[in-house]
């Protein structure tokens, strides 16, 4: 044998050797194990996979820095918790116990590293003490009680206008709430509800459509609520349900008296319906709480009728709520 | 159907089946045991770097012998062997099988042999046309007129069509032409003791120091009837003007033949070769219905000296064409021929292993190992790539939840990249070298070409995809079906505009 032939064999077994000793732990690093020199044993690990977004954190492994940033795999891990830290210039930190268990992968894949300074973008051009959101209009309402005035803007800020002045209420209005025509603002506190329009841009307002104040001389509203006609309120107080004309002088209709205080009400304006609950003497003396349903639909109603009556409850359509009430008003 | 030939048929379904098998495997445990796909791939991928790093080894080992032999006189060397005399009674006689090749081809290889440094007047040079090809005639004639006088004797012969138990293969018209060269030797008196033959492919350029260090080799070699005598062959004809990816190819078809030439125990002769006369006789030639006629005959010489035949390798030059066309596709079709037929030599298989059954003197041992060496060498042929191309991925793409729980899914594209970025390596190795044997840039070639040339290899990895073991498969899968090929001729072009 010639001495290349010589050379060539001692490759070929050379490179026998290196795949028959090397392929064991190729494959055994492969399915999450890892040699142990001190005992000359596999020992079945587990991983962690780190992906962060944005990508490039640091991460620190039970303190220790690792030299790859994020996506980052940490192998080998025997089974047990890991205090897992991620630190990203100009964002909070990330921090994580993490549980590896053996020949299974846990993910840390949606971690999001928050900057440390938000994205705040201040919306309002004028001092604002009140904004609520007109949301299927995308519009901001901006309130200023000390001047009065109700500016709009778009959901970024801009066309910021004044629309409106508004008569003050005392106390401050703990509401506004917008017509179903986008053509008025409800604001009410317990004694008193002011309206006012808001579509009229820069034409001068007519007579009716002047802000006005309704005064509920009882006192006590809860809630207010637009009907779908835009034209009446249904106002939930501490012993009523009333309806009352978006108008200068109007006087609230009693379509319910209630027992309850101080009850808590939802009204459905897709069926102008005003679900809400009260407390109802039964058979036996006590009262219970039910949930009732009060339907003001114009099938039930003729407005122009209903606001002549006081209906009882069955004429009102009223229904309940409570399957195990032992009590039917 | 016989035993006989029932044992045959067999015997070609198998290497098919075999690599069809491996494939169909793979996928089938991709998608119902993922985890066992990904650690056969990493085995294999694990295997495949080793073998690629020895293997480049070799092909150092080979280049450094290429480049020590480069200068060497090989004339004086023969001078100085004693007897002083035996060397000029060899004779080499030259057959250059034609099929559709012009002049344009055929000249510039009778030119190279023109210039060779061996005394021409020993050197007898027949061009085997075939009949069937019409300009067959004109073309022997302008020939004859032009080169005639140089050699020592020069015949042009045509292969008559459809011949009894002929195939239209090279083989037949190599054969045709050597049993004219047989008849013309008698007449003139030269034993066949010292008449070395060499087949070239028609657009095969010799070294000038070819035939010196042939004779000197077969002088030298101590059975010297016993042994092919394979140079190395470059295709350096045209290489500044192929396409990228066609030089590519046969750029690492030459290196695979340097690196077989460093594993003599499997080396066989490819493409062209030289042989002892006598012993072309004696086996009665090359086959004339088989396409890999330049493996076969060397299998046929090995099964009638019972094993005790030779590849010994020249580390000398043979400058071919690379096959390409005139458009991007049309090379791409052609060189999908080219190795599609290269590796139609899986057809030795058959051939060899249904004569090794009969042959009782040959040992046991060698027949496993030369069966095994030709089964494993055309099946991984024709299935590495598709399975680190194609099959390595599935398992993380079909193996659902339960895999991606497991590290094998995180760990096996991270140690498969790893593994094959060791072949960055190599691929370096092979990028030097391949500017080495680089023949000097023409005049009408942009020295821009050279950055070109380098760039060039980044698309190694698509040209694996597709000329990788496609090419092997498809000819393993019709050899399987008993759709035989016949031989079709490269296309060759030296310059297209």
């Amino acid at each position: 044998m010639s001495g290349e032939q010589k050379i060539r064999s001692a490759l070929y077994y050379l490179s026998v050797f290196i795949f028959l000793v090397g392929l064991p732990f190729i494959i055994s690093f492969a399915l999450g194990y890892k040699f142990d020199r001190r005992s000359f044993k596999f020992t079945k690990t587990g991983l962690i996979l780190i992906k962060t977004q944005p990508s490039g954190a640091s991460v620190f492994f039970d303190n220790m820095l690792l030299g790859d940033k994020t996506p980052v795999t940490i192998n080998e891990l025997l089974p047990g918790t890991y205090a897992i830290r991620m630190e990203l210039s100009g964002h909070y930190p990330y921090f994580s116990n993490v549980t590896v268990e053996e020949g299974k992968v846990t993910r840390l894949e949606k971690v999001i590293l928050f900057p440390l300074r938000a994205d705040v973008k201040k919306l309002n051009k004028e001092v604002v003490t009140y904004f609520f959101i007109d949301e299927p209009k995308g519009a901001v309402y901006y309130v200023n009680d000390d001047e009065r005035s109700v500016y709009k803007s778009d959901m970024d800020g801009t066309h910021f206008d004044k629309i409106a002045d508004f008569q003050a209420i005392f106390p401050v209005p703990k509401k506004w709430k917008h017509s179903p025509d986008r053509e008025k603002l409800l604001y009410y506190n317990t004694n008193q509800i002011g309206i006012v329009t808001v579509s009229a841009g820069d034409k001068l307002l007519s007579g009716q459509e002047q802000p006005f104040i309704i005064n509920y001389a009882p006192g006590g509203i809860i809630e207010a609520y637009w009907h779908s006609d835009s034209y009446h309120i249904v106002l939930v107080t501490y012993s009523k349900i009333e309806i009352v004309e978006a108008k200068t002088n109007s006087i609230p209709v009693p379509i319910i008296n209630l027992n309850k205080r101080n009850t808590s009400s939802f009204y459905d304006l897709r069926a102008d319906t005003v679900y809400f609950l009260d407390s109802q003497k039964a058979n036996d003396g006590l009262f219970y709480d039910n949930v009732y349903k009060l339907e003001l639909n114009a099938k039930l109603y003729p407005f122009q009728e209903f606001m002549k009556l006081a209906p009882t409850f069955e004429k009102a359509g009223v229904k309940q709520y409570e399957k195990e009430s032992k009590d039917q008003p | 159907m016989k035993k006989n030939q029932r044992i045959n048929r067999n015997l070609e379904i198998l290497p098919g089946a075999l690599s069809w098998g491996i494939l169909i495997f793979l996928v089938a445990l991709a998608i119902w045991q993922p985890v066992a796909c990904a650690i056969v791939i990493i085995i294999f991928d694990f295997y495949w770097i080793i073998r690629t790093i020895y293997l480049t080894t070799l092909l150092v080992m080979a280049y450094r012998k290429l480049a020590l032999q480069k200068n060497i006189d090989w004339m004086a060397l023969c001078s100085r062997l004693r007897p002083n005399n035996r060397w000029k009674q060899v004779y080499h006689l030259v057959i250059f099988p034609v099929y559709k090749e012009g002049l344009d081809i055929l000249r510039p290889s009778l030119e190279a042999l023109k210039q060779s440094h061996y005394q021409k007047e020993r050197i007898i040079v027949v061009m085997a046309f075939e009949q069937r090809h019409l300009p067959a005639k004109e073309y022997a004639c302008v020939l004859e007129k032009e080169f005639k006088p140089v050699f020592g004797d020069y015949v042009s012969t045509f292969h008559p069509d459809n011949l009894p138990g002929e195939k239209r293969t090279k083989g037949a018209n190599a054969t045709w032409a050597a049993r004219q060269a047989h008849d013309l030797l008698l007449q003139k008196g030269i034993a066949f003791e010292n008449v070395i033959i060499s087949c070239f492919d028609a657009d095969t350029c010799v070294n000038k120091e070819y035939f010196g260090c042939l004779a000197y080799h077969f002088l030298t070699y101590p059975k010297p009837h016993q042994a092919s005598y394979q140079p190395i062959p470059v295709y350096n004809n045209n290489i500044w003007y192929a396409p990228s990816f066609a030089r590519l190819v046969e750029v690492s078809a030459s290196f695979c033949q340097m690196i077989e030439s460093m594993r003599l125990e499997k080396f066989v002769t490819f493409s062209s070769h030289s042989m002892s006369f006598k012993t072309l006789v004696d086996i009665d030639y090359w086959p004339v219905d088989m396409v890999s006629d330049d493996s076969v005959v060397y299998w046929k010489a090995f099964l009638f000296y019972k094993g005790d035949y030779q590849v010994v390798p020249l580390y000398t030059t043979v400058s071919m064409d690379i096959a390409y066309s005139n458009t991007f596709i049309k090379t791409l079709v052609v060189q999908y021929k080219q190795k599609r037929r290269w590796a139609w030599g899986i057809e030795n298989f058959p051939f060899v292993v249904s004569r090794f059954l009969n042959d009782w003197e040959i040992p046991l041992g060698r027949k496993l190992k030369r069966s095994f060496h030709l089964l494993e060498s055309h099946v991984t042929w024709a299935v590495w790539a598709i399975i680190i191309a194609v099959i390595a991925p599935l398992p993380i793409l079909w193996g659902g939840v339960f895999f991606t729980e497991m590290p094998i899914s995180y760990n096996l594209p991270k140690i498969t990249g790893m593994l094959l970025n060791f072949t960055l390596g190599t691929s370096l190795v092979w990028i030097v070298l391949s500017r080495i044997i680089l023949p000097a840039r023409p005049k009408d070639v942009s020295w821009f070409k050279n950055v070109i040339m380098l760039l060039e290899w980044v698309i190694v990895p698509f040209i694996i995809f597709f000329l990788g073991s496609t090419p092997a498969l498809d000819a393993q899968t019709r050899l399987m079906l008993g759709k035989y090929m016949e031989f079709s001729p490269t296309e060759k072009s030296r310059k297209v505009v």
